[in-house]
């Protein structure tokens, strides 16, 4: 199962994905990034089904970058989760659903604040100020529940992302190949060095 | 197994085949019980419907049995295995008053309660049973066991069809949860204390009369026996019958 | 439910998948208006519908006027459900309300397509309906009191959510007066 975090911080937004691209019990490749720029400001990260995860995500940043062309303004965060939410709710009854779930790290420039969406691929969407999908949510969610405070900087959100990795690795069954660590603050997108 | 014809449309194309037949050892007959423990005292209640499906078998159907040595018992679930589940405690109990000439304490009943249903783990008795007495310090007691023994001594406990609709209000009126000392501003939760018998009693009669309304096999009738050192009683209070 | 002059309506704020418990502060409870609507069940089709009535109730706004009232709204909810009779969504609704014009209050409750189940007393809906009747049916009482519906419906709440696994996280209340809307925000079990 893939690695999808995202904690919300102070001023930003860190979101990690695992590496590993698995298709049963092999590893097919190491440096595979789970994430998508959909625009200067917001990020999607995704798991699910390989193939509809990347289609699902290119689509939505051809669609949001097309917005932003049009009408010469971007989407903010929660317009940009409520977009992602309705195709996928629209996608849910359809002939072949997408199943993809994904997290929207997003920093609204009008409101000077970070956001964070989970969407699943029922199109449930929460706002929360950490998140995950799939297993790592088991292992990860008591030692954010214990740590997570809403004011701290984003070095303090990358000590407590270091310790969900510690623990994901010595906890999850297969070797994920460590994490793709990216913020998304008021200077837009970049990605950090992490262990 | 047993063999027959089956004629399909093609009616030259005879054959045989086997037919299963499948015999379910349980069924549902409705019903429920509920116990709660006071300081002196300890009452088991049950209504006195039995029922299979839509259809009443019994308007007046008692489960709440005194097994003896001021011991209430009820199984509530599969009326046959319920029975069969008394009896063979009463059984049980004459052969204790043989053996060891005195009589068997509440926790000691229970104990065995626990033999008895683990004794069928494999076959379970498919019930959920209660006890209520008065324990050695004569304080009343209530015992609550799954259907394969495990067991838990509690001040109150439901069990049976509507347990999920009287549970919650136990919760609430006999232990106090979500209460508040109402002079503490919300500070401080309501303190824990016994309740009367005749507050048991009303809780009893307005946790039935609630369960009828709401619950197609709750009715017709409530029988509260009520235990004390000095012996049980019994009490019938009528329920509505639709 | 429904009291003397007002009516209460509440929902717990957990939102989970299965057994993990993923936010504590889903509201289930929207307004449209003066007519509020709680939604249980898949939270996509909760977001969804939600969506959608915001929609219609501001249409309808736009070409009557006026705010809809609660009977209107309940049949407007009904017929939307209906709408998907063979592919439904997976909502227990429940509408809550006092109608501006004649001051009655108002509540009902539906099945995922629409049955309309008028109630003169109290509706309950989700996972932990059987604990909610239970509580419901033991502890109302007709003509209450907005204080005393307050503590009721609280009560009933905490109380039946407590009894489930997939219920609880905290709540929120809501009771409604024909010029007053309070809400308020329970402390309860985190577990």
């Amino acid at each position: 199962m893939d690695i999808v975090l995202g904690i919300q911080v102070e001023d930003s937004v860190i979101i990690a994905t695992s590496k590993a691209f698995t298709r049963g019990i092999s590893v097919l490749k190491t440096t595979d990034d789970k994430t998508r720029v959909l625009n200067d400001h917001n990020l999607m990260a995704f798991t699910g089904e390989s193939g509809d995860t990347v289609q699902f995500a290119e689509l939505m940043q051809a669609n949001i970058q097309l917005h932003g062309m049009r009408e010469q303004v971007d989407l903010r965060p929660k317009a940009i989760a409520s977009f992602v939410r309705g195709q996928l709710a629209k996608s849910l009854r359809s002939r072949k659903p997408f199943q993809v779930n994904v997290l929207l790290a997003g920093f609204d420039e009008t409101t000077n604040l970070p956001n964070l969406s989970m969407i699943d691929y029922l199109g449930t969407r929460v706002d929360l100020p950490y998140a995950a999908h799939g297993y790592a949510a088991f292992y990860t969610m008591s030692l954010l529940d214990h740590h997570y405070r809403s004011n701290m900087s984003v070095d303090d959100g990358l000590r407590i992302l270091k310790m969900c990795s510690k623990e994901l690795s010595t906890r999850m069954p297969i070797d994920f190949k460590g994490l793709y660590v990216k913020v998304v603050d008021a200077n837009g997108i970049r990605e950090v060095d992490f262990e | 197994m047993a063999q027959t014809t089956v004629a399909s449309e093609y009616s030259s194309e005879v054959h045989a085949e086997p037919i299963e037949h499948r015999f379910n050892p349980y069924s549902d007959n409705g019903g429920t019980i509920l116990g709660i423990a006071g300081e002196d005292f300890a009452v088991l209640a049950g209504d006195t419907r039995q029922s299979e499906g839509y259809s009443i078998q019994s308007r007046s159907m008692s489960k709440v049995f005194d097994v003896g040595d001021n011991i209430l018992m009820s199984a509530n679930g599969f009326a046959a295995d319920g029975d069969a589940l008394v009896k063979a405690f009463q059984n049980q109990l004459k052969w204790y008053h043989f053996n060891h000439n005195k009589e068997l304490s509440i926790h000691s009943a229970a104990r065995l309660t626990q033999q008895l249903l683990y004794g069928k783990r494999f076959f379970p008795y498919y019930v959920h049973t209660i006890l209520a007495g008065v324990d050695e310090e004569g304080k009343g007691a209530v015992y609550s066991f799954d259907p394969v023994g495990s067991y838990e001594r509690e001040q109150c406990r439901a069990g049976g069809a509507a347990a999920s609709l009287i549970m919650p209000f136990l919760d609430n009126q006999v232990n106090f949860k979500n209460q508040m000392d109402p002079s503490s501003n919300g500070t401080k939760k309501k303190e824990l204390r016994y309740l009367s018998l005749q507050e048991v009693v009303n809780l009893v009669k307005d946790a039935f009369s609630s369960a009828t309304e709401r619950h197609i096999n709750v009715g017709d009738a409530l029988q509260i026996v009520i235990v004390t050192k000095d012996g049980a009683r019994t009490e019938y209070h009528s329920l509505k019958k639709d | 439910m429904v009291g003397k002059d007002c009516v209460a309506i509440a929902s717990d704020l957990r939102l989970g998948s299965q057994s993990l418990g993923v936010s504590n502060n889903f509201e289930k409870v929207f307004n449209f208006g003066h007519v509020f609507l709680g939604l249980t069940g898949l939270a996509s089709d909760v977001t969804t519908l939600s969506e959608t009535f915001r929609f219609k109730t501001n249409m309808y706004k736009m070409r009557e006027d006026r705010l809809i009232e609660p009977e209107t709204f309940a049949n407007l909810v009904s017929s939307t459900l209906y709408e998907k009779r063979f592919g439904p969504y997976f909502v227990g609704p429940i509408v809550a309300g006092i109608n501006s014009k004649t001051e009655k209050p108002f509540i009902c409750g539906f099945d995922l397509i629409g049955c309309i189940d008028f109630a003169k007393d109290f509706i309950v809906a989700g996972t932990a309906s059987d604990q909610l009747y239970g509580m419901c049916e033991s502890v109302y009482e007709p003509n209450l009191e907005p204080e005393d519906l307050f503590e009721t419906i609280s009560q009933a709440l905490l109380n039946a959510a407590d009894r489930d696994a997939l219920s609880g996280w905290g709540a929120v209340v809501y009771v409604i007066t024909k010029d007053k809307i309070v809400k308020r925000y329970l402390k309860s079990r985190q577990d």
